[in-house]
């Protein structure tokens, strides 16, 4: 597809939502049900589903996959369940310690799902610890699904999910105490992290485990990325799904995401000359109170 | 097939187009579905899923320490602690009130409205409950519960009653060891900040210097340093640094001296003043560090990670992202 | 020779066990704490605002104070809660009580204990301790939208609507001001955005010091007024308010701590470049 006419298309179809959204507000009262002060939002999440579903639908008139850079991160997970593999030790897998109504659970609870498919087919020991019931179940899910699908069900075993507490650092204690028992020879930690993540990372350090982290707890990140050896940082820990199973559907959804990324870095550039030019008073319109952040 | 893959991804997308679709549109009945009822389903959701997780955890506890696997003193320790908490959570109401004291249990508060009367000339003691006497300890136990003379604590409210047991068990076994864990972050960042803090680059070197900054620029002690005190540090390092580059003693004795002498001659003419110029004053910098260059970079990797969960919530929403499904 | 030496003992200081460390950031903590070393307290613009912040509400106003943590991160988040309180109370404000934490609502009632001599409280008088409802956010949603949704009682069970101060409350709006001690989720995030934001009522926080970083570039946007930042946060905060507390005996511990681990990075990266030297020079 030529690039002008993707481009094109994206002019357009962001100026049709934003005329949509216009054409909302001026609805009579009477059959006005749209929050106004929202319309910024509402034009940004219907960019955002729009972009992604062209995306998608590009994908299907190619034959090659979008271009996603090398994420070491999770290249390095193959790695250490090969490690794990050959030193004949377990890989411990902590999904986080927040529950499924998360999306960094959720996005820990599908990277565990390929990680599974990885010990399947290695017939490595794979333990995974967790901190809620529910994700106890989903994780249980995903990864007998794993092993069925590489065709080794008996080596699944319901257990190898097992659930802890939900106390952040009664967990903390036990997977600490799972470390220092069993000395995995590789620790990964996908999900949603608080206080306890240093005392994972730290513990995994001295063990000798490799260890990888992903996660979207900001004020996590340098504590794992001081401890670890390697951190998927933020974007790159939800992307990690599309890397790993390489469907072209999700790494449309990757691109789309860094898309919507450009048209915000515009938006910010174009807010903050409005504003200083508003503010000089050069110019009698202020772009940020009019979209009304 | 149905029931494992439509139906879940059509629960999924239809109530994640309702909760989406109540931040924009104003109708109270979506509203209170997103904001209250939707939560709610979830709480409700957990709370009853805790039992499963409970019952895992005992069967894999009991299974270690009947198989006297690898550390099996654990698992016995584990299920003490479990049968302790539930029982004192479940069965025991642990305050019983009498006036404004509090005893864990019925007989403690009874002994303590009893007193015993050991008169002379009688052979055996009296039990008095107020200005009753009473022959029997039996029967003065009953008429102090019938008099309700102790009050226990109700059901629900004994786990959050000063003086219960439950609160006892809160106050001295749990908080202490959650406190013990937390504190142990204190040690873990002291030995994780000391192997992976190195200057090998550029960027190693200012997270390094930040790091420092912050960490003695934050607390009081850096108060104390004064900025000049800064100052002659950065001309000392800047001088074995250019040492480092042209390895000639005679300019690293020129620059280090020069650099002495201005900062000593700035010094005199302003008076020393502990804070100026605040630029090298540590809790100033911390301070700017913290609300200017942190600050941008942090809200910079909060929108990534907001549009990380947007996409990412979206494709589930549309049935793109199976993999929670296990497929 | 004898700079030879001390390069090696730097090298073996470099390479020193992590136990070693744990000792001595053991004693730099446990000393100043057993003899009390008094360190001048200088108060950033943060707390500052956050001081002046509270000052600004109408006396008498009324305030929602949230205990959203736990005993792990009580030595943190306590003596800026009790800290709080004290100003609050001492500027005549009638305080609400809410708990997004279990056990929020057991550092509730040890924080109402340590000043209640001090003002004479009087429950229902002076505070009403709402108490904990499970939820998170959805809690401070229903406290926004209607306050009875989520408490029909409180803490001690008595219904809402039989407490004289709860007679004009019915949401969030009533409120002057809301104030989250907070240790992590739910809490400072929460209630910027589900309480703060969507009803307009001005509101600030106090959190752990790993929070800070994440919680800064809503100070700087004006939806937090000030943040207390952690113990030293804390401690600034007990100065303004001119009563001492454990934040403040707690600093000297606080600073020594930092200073052995910014000596340890110190001698960690010298002994580094000592062995890259050495490196070096074996390997030409």
């Amino acid at each position: 597809m030529n690039l002008d006419k993707k481009y094109t298309t994206y002019i357009v179809g962001i100026f049709l939502i934003i005329v949509f959204t216009i054409l909302l507000t001026m609805l009579p009262s009477s059959i006005n049900f749209f929050k106004e002060e929202k319309s910024a939002m509402f034009v940004l999440t219907l960019s955002v589903i729009f972009i992604m579903l062209y995306e998608i639908r590009l994908t299907k008139f190619t034959d090659k996959l979008p271009f996603l850079r090398s994420i070491p991160g999770l290249k390095a997970i193959e790695e250490a369940v090969g490690r794990s593999t050959e030193m004949g030790k377990p890989i411990l897998f902590v999904p986080g310690i927040m529950d499924m109504n998360e999306v960094e659970t959720v996005a820990g609870v599908v990277v565990l799902g390929h990680v599974a498919n990885m010990t399947a087919k290695y017939e490595t020991e794979l333990d995974v610890p967790v901190a809620r019931a529910i994700v106890m179940q989903a994780a249980r899910q995903v990864s007998k699904e794993a092993y069925l699908t590489q065709g080794r069900p008996e080596l699944y075993n319901e257990d190898m999910v097992h659930y802890i507490t939900d106390d952040q650092f009664a967990y903390a204690a036990a997977v600490n105490g799972i470390m220092q028992r069993d000395e995995p020879a590789a620790c990964l930690y996908m999900g949603k992290f608080f206080a306890e993540s240093l005392l994972f990372a730290e513990t995994g350090n001295s063990i000798g485990a490799i260890q990888i982290a992903g996660t979207g707890s900001q004020t996590q990140i340098p504590f794992f990325v001081t401890a670890c050896d390697y951190t998927l940082m933020g974007e790159e820990f939800f992307a990690a799904s599309a890397y790993l199973s390489q469907e072209a559907d999700l790494i449309a959804g990757i691109t789309a995401q860094d898309l919507i990324k450009v048209i915000l870095v515009i938006v910010i550039l174009f807010g903050t000359v409005s504003r200083a030019l508003f503010d000089l008073g050069l110019v009698s319109f202020d772009f940020i109170t009019l979209i009304g952040i | 097939m149905i029931l494992k893959r439509y139906i879940p991804i059509a629960i999924v997308a239809i109530f994640g187009s309702l909760t989406l679709s109540a931040w924009f549109i104003d109708n109270e009945t979506i509203e209170t579905f997103a904001n209250d009822d939707a939560t709610q389903f979830f709480d409700i959701i957990a709370a009853f899923a805790v039992f499963l997780g409970a019952l895992n955890l005992l069967k894999l506890q009991f299974i270690k320490f009947i198989k006297k696997q690898k550390g099996w003193q654990y698992s016995a320790i584990s299920i003490i602690s479990f049968f302790f908490a539930f029982t004192i959570g479940f069965f025991i109401r642990g305050a019983y009130f009498v006036e404004d004291k509090v005893f864990f249990t019925e007989e403690a508060a009874l002994e303590s409205l009893i007193t015993v009367d050991i008169s002379k000339g009688q052979q055996e003691p009296s039990y008095k409950v107020q200005e009753n006497s009473f022959k029997d300890i039996s029967d003065a136990k009953n008429f102090a519960i019938k008099q309700n003379l102790i009050t226990p604590v109700d059901w629900g409210a004994h786990v959050q009653k000063n003086g219960s047991l439950f609160q006892w068990m809160f106050k001295y076994i749990f908080s202490p060891l959650s406190a013990t864990m937390f504190a142990l972050l204190a040690f873990f960042v002291a030995s994780a900040s000391f192997r992976a803090f190195r200057a090998r680059n550029f960027e190693a070197s200012l997270l390094l210097l930040a790091g420092i900054i912050i960490m003695i620029g934050r607390v009081p002690a850096g108060g104390l340093i004064s900025s000049w005190m800064v100052m002659y540090l950065i001309v000392l390092v800047s001088g074995l640094y250019i040492h480092y580059l042209k390895k000639k003693n005679n300019v690293t004795i020129i620059f280090t001296l020069a650099g002495f002498i201005l900062v000593t001659i700035a010094g005199m003419i302003t008076g020393w003043p502990l804070d100026k110029p605040s630029i090298f004053y540590l809790p100033l910098l911390q301070e700017w560090i913290y609300l200017v260059p942190n600050a941008a970079g942090s809200t910079a990797i909060l929108m990534g990670i907001g549009l990380g969960i947007v996409v990412t919530s979206l494709r589930y929403i549309f049935g793109l992202e199976k993999s929670y499904l296990g497929e | 020779m004898m700079i030879r030496k001390l390069e090696n003992l730097i090298i073996k200081v470099g390479d020193v066990d992590r136990r070693v460390i744990f000792v001595l950031i053991g004693l730099a903590v446990l000393i100043p704490l057993l003899t009390p070393v008094s360190l001048p307290i200088r108060e950033t613009p943060t707390t500052v605002k956050f001081y002046e912040g509270i000052e600004e509400i109408p006396k008498g106003s009324k305030v929602l104070v949230s205990f959203d943590y736990g005993p792990s991160t009580r030595p943190e988040i306590h003596p800026m809660n009790v800290a709080v309180l004290r100003h609050m109370l001492r500027n005549e404000h009638k305080v609400y009580i809410s708990c997004l934490w279990p056990d929020g609502i057991y550092m509730a009632l040890d924080a109402l204990e340590d000043i209640s001599d001090e003002f004479s409280l009087k429950e229902y008088e002076d505070y009403v301790l709402l108490g904990y409802r499970p939820g998170a956010e959805a809690v401070i949603k229903g406290l926004a939208s209607d306050l009875r949704k989520v408490y029909t009682v409180d803490a001690n069970g008595k219904f809402i609507d039989d407490i004289e101060m709860m007679d004009n409350v019915k949401n969030l709006n009533d409120f002057a001001y809301i104030y989250s001690g907070s240790a992590g989720y739910p809490g400072t995030f929460e209630w910027v955005k589900y309480g703060g934001d969507p009803t307009g009522v001005r509101m600030s926080s106090g959190t752990t010091s790993v929070q800070v970083n994440e919680v800064i570039p809503y100070v700087r946007s004006g939806q937090l007024i000030g943040l207390l930042a952690g113990m030293p946060g804390a401690a600034e905060y007990e100065k303004l308010v001119e009563s001492p507390g454990i934040a403040i005996k707690g600093m000297a511990a606080q600073s020594f701590a930092h200073i052995v681990i910014v000596v340890f990075i110190i001698f960690g990266n010298i002994a580094f470049f000592l062995k890259q030297k050495k490196e070096r020079k074996y390997s030409k």
